[in-house]
């Protein structure tokens, strides 16, 4: 669709606008490391490149560090450059952050982070704009997706002209949104800094805004009738900060800073008891900024300020009458039929009282069913069993210890924990659940995939290779679609722990994903048996928790979502009364009498 | 800014006009519009938003969509939220939303804390009645409520995944300015994938027609 200046214009989130705004600012370099929200950037920057016929190159990096090295070198050297990544991402960036502005640049850097109010994906919420000031690195809070692309542009201006690096910092409600955004020739926007006054007030109150925060401050100020009487000064830059907003903050007698997710603004304006915020408790502590949360808080200062407000009353009576209702609660799950499930059953059976170190990814769900004890960051499920194995170890046991890792974040951080661990001896469990892909962020390709970020065919690099290379000699690969399989190498594996000279075993439990590989036929099985057999004793709902069924209280049977089930089968396995889950029990037993066995021989001597 | 007044009473007017005939609503223009289409993963939701805003900046007028889906690929809930009129951000507050269109019901609940008094929903259930208690409370909060069997209605022309179809059918029927049944038309050849969209239309027209005998049995209930 055209404008009237004869541009184009069309629908996109975000993630889409920034890169637009990358590409026509001249971008020559980007690299990225996926994770929600920033995912998108990197395809979207491909997307205008592949439109635009622009040579522009693109990846996908071994990780957050790779990425703005990479992209740093390219902006040291000449090139427009930029990188993307999710706000605990930069944190793996950090070492070449740390300096980053005192070194020159030739060309320009813009580095894209994306915050996670809530946070709805992250394990934290931190906000990237509080290191940028710490760095002293220039960053940028867009506020709607049109004004990222507008800034991305800029930001790209920016650095180019100070030869520094320079951080935009988004939100996912920014980078997911959707509006209808204009676009230019490469090379010929123009963009003004959307920042300054934007309700003049009375001078005595004020809020200082910055991010999506400002645009959802301006509809309830609108909502409200506040706008004649409440000043309203919109922040883009927030460091280095203006010193325009310093001399608004000093005309009202007190302002209100609203901001997500820290205290960027309201540490650099620091105008003690007059500026509220966070820190007097005007506003919480942690936690998004939602529509309501935002509504409730200007009620609040109007009023405390003598401008009167009726506060907004939730009709509880809605709860009242939602409480007969049973909402089926929705916890995050893994897809039906993900063989990610499969192996952590495999994993849950083989050692119940295990120690699971678990790491960041899809297989993170496998909390739910108890087969991920740990979660703290990539790569810190192999190193935490170091820590656990070498902790059991002063204390004389050897505890079965099963860690899990997905391929894409074992490429990512695990390599130096794990040959670590085979230079100490470190006697843990690996299992690598290899899909081929990064799923959760989207089905980025990995190192192993053999393409690039673009779709061009490189060398795939085996996780198997790398681990026979580091000299592990317990490697097994297993398709975790054999759950008794699976299960039987498990428990081999940890009887090699056993052995004198062991160190850590790896299991590969290999199925690529469903999200782009579907159910091969010959794996698919026939779901009437687990019907037709159930007992109503519902603990494959408890031990399996699969989206593809349902407990149906009236039959007091099983149920198949005939639009989610996949017919792999696997429930079968936990389900007690079926011929399946019958052998994992005598299989499951299998160790434990041996165990005894041993014991009686040893009383016996 | 958008002018507040304007919108109350456009939405007591979407109220009582609801009881009367579905083309008296047709001098009701989409000025600030607030919709929230929910549902769960893999049911069309954020398709079904993005034809909702492309159709409004067809028409000339500024609509944005905020999606949120969580962490599951699969069957998690997806709500998108969706502002059309003169608004600077696409969130939603509590009791905020004209238009509450569930592609499922459990999300029907979830969500209808979103809907303001004097709204419309339009939810995809094999029901035919809600609970008593939910009725209630709709009748006091004077919410227009329409359930729709979009399901099977998809199933019924053979395409399980496109009950969205169905759902944006029925919606057309209540013929927003400017959502009308051409215009969704026209959005949906624009944004489904070429070999699907004449199937898509299909369920999109059985959605549509379900509205007219809806109104058919709604108005002899009347009577």
């Amino acid at each position: 669709m055209k404008n009237e200046a004869g541009n184009m214009r069309e629908v996109m989130i975000g993630n889409f606008a920034i890169a637009r705004g990358l590409v026509e600012a001249g971008l020559e370099l980007a690299a990225a490391y996926p994770g929600t929200p920033s995912s998108e950037i990197l395809p979207g920057i491909i997307e205008f490149k592949n439109r635009e016929k622009l040579a522009i190159h693109a990846e996908w990096s071994t990780n957050e560090r790779c990425a703005l090295e990479v992209a740093f070198g390219g902006a040291l050297a000449g090139r427009k450059a930029a990188c993307m990544m999710k706000q605990v991402g930069l944190n793996v960036a950090f070492p070449p952050l740390l300096h980053g502005y005192a070194q020159p640049l030739k060309g320009g850097l813009v580095i894209v982070s994306c915050d996670d109010p809530g946070p709805q994906s992250s394990q934290t919420e931190q906000d990237t704009r509080l290191l940028a000031a710490h760095f002293g690195i220039p960053v940028f809070d867009p506020a709607s997706p049109g004004e990222a692309g507008d800034i991305a542009y800029y930001a790209m201006k920016y650095s180019c002209e100070h030869k520094v690096p320079v951080i935009v910092r988004s939100t996912h409600r920014v980078s997911h949104a959707r509006e209808s955004i204009e676009l230019f020739v490469p090379g010929s926007r123009k963009v003004k800094l959307d920042e300054g006054l934007k309700l003049k007030g009375k001078g005595r109150i004020g809020i200082v805004t910055s991010g999506m925060t400002c645009s959802i401050t301006m509809d309830i100020l609108d909502e409200l009738n506040l706008g004649d009487k409440i000043g309203l000064y919109k922040v883009s830059r927030v460091f280095p900060l203006g010193t325009e907003v310093i001399g608004f903050v000093n005309q009202q007698e007190k302002t209100l800073v609203l901001e997500e997710t820290d205290v960027a603004l309201e540490a650099l304006l620091d105008h003690g008891f007059k500026v509220l915020g966070r820190r007097s408790g005007h506003v919480p502590s942690a936690g998004e900024l939602t529509y309501d949360n935002v509504r409730d808080i200007i009620c609040r200062f109007a009023n405390d300020h003598g401008i009167s407000v009726p506060e907004f009353n939730a009709d509880t009576s809605i709860e009242d009458a939602l409480k007969e209702i049973q909402i089926a609660p929705r916890p995050p799950k893994l897809c039906a039929g993900c063989s990610h499930r499969a192996s952590f059953y495999a994993m849950k059976s083989a050692f119940p009282d295990a120690v699971f170190p678990g790491d960041i990814g899809c297989y993170t769900l496998g909390i739910s069913m108890g087969a991920v004890d740990t979660c703290l960051d990539m790569g810190g499920g192999v190193t935490f069993a170091s820590g656990f194995y070498d902790t059991f170890a002063q204390d004389g046991t050897l505890k079965p210890i099963l860690a899990s890792v997905g391929d894409s974040t074992f490429f990512h951080a695990c390599l130096t924990p794990l040959y670590d661990s085979v230079l100490k001896k470190r006697r843990f469990v690996l299992v690598i659940m290899d899909n081929s892909t990064t799923a959760m962020t989207g089905l980025q390709p990995t190192p192993q995939s053999g393409i690039t970020a673009d779709g061009t065919s490189t060398y795939s690099i085996k996780i198997e290779n790398i681990i026979k290379g580091f000299g592990i000699e317990f490697l097994r690969i297993v398709d975790p679609y054999d759950i008794p399989l699976l299960l039987r190498t498990i428990k081999e594996a940890y009887e090699y722990l056993e052995t004198e000279s062991a160190g850590p075993a790896v299991i590969i439990a290999r199925r690529e994903c469903l999200l782009f590989s579907k159910i091969r036929e010959e794996d698919t099985r026939d779901m009437a048996r687990l019907v037709a057999e159930c007992t109503g004793c519902k603990i494959c709902i408890k031990t399996f928790d699969c989206p593809g069924s349902y407990f149906d209280e009236e039959k007091k049977k099983i149920c198949i979502d005939e639009g989610l089930c996949i017919r792999c089968g696997m429930c079968y396995y936990a389900c007690p009364t079926s011929d399946e889950g019958k052998s994992l029990k005598e299989l499951k037993k299998v160790r434990n009498e041996k165990k005894r066995r041993e014991g009686r021989e040893d009383s016996k001597k | 800014m958008g002018d507040n007044k304007g919108e109350v009473e456009g939405a007591n007017n979407f109220y009582d006009i609801q009881h009367r005939k579905y083309d008296v609503r047709k001098g009701l223009f989409a000025m600030n519009l607030q919709i929230v289409c929910a549902g769960i993963g893999g049911r069309g939701v954020l398709l079904a938003s993005t034809i909702i805003i492309e159709t409004a900046i067809k028409a000339g007028l500024k609509a944005m969509a905020s999606d949120e889906y969580g962490m599951s690929q699969r069957g998690g809930s997806v709500v998108s939220l969706v502002k059309v009129g003169n608004f600077a951000s696409p969130l939603v507050g509590r009791e905020s939303a004209n238009i509450l269109l569930s592609f499922e019901e459990s999300e029907f609940y979830r969500n209808l804390p979103f809907l303001k008094t004097g709204g419309v929903t339009l939810v995809n259930t094999s029901r035919q009645l809600l609970s008593a208690n939910i009725e209630r409370l709709l009748k006091k909060r004077r919410v227009q409520y329409f359930l729709l069997d979009a399901d099977a209605i998809a199933m019924q022309k053979g395409m399980i995944q496109s009950s969205n179809m169905a759902m944006l059918g029925f919606f057309s029927a209540f013929d927003i300015t400017p959502f009308s049944c051409d215009n969704i038309k026209e959005t949906i050849r624009q944004k489904v994938k070429a070999r699907l969209v004449e199937k898509n239309l299909e369920v999109f027209q059985a959605g549509y027609e379900s509205a007219q005998s809806f109104q058919l049995s709604a108005d002899s209930k009347n009577q």
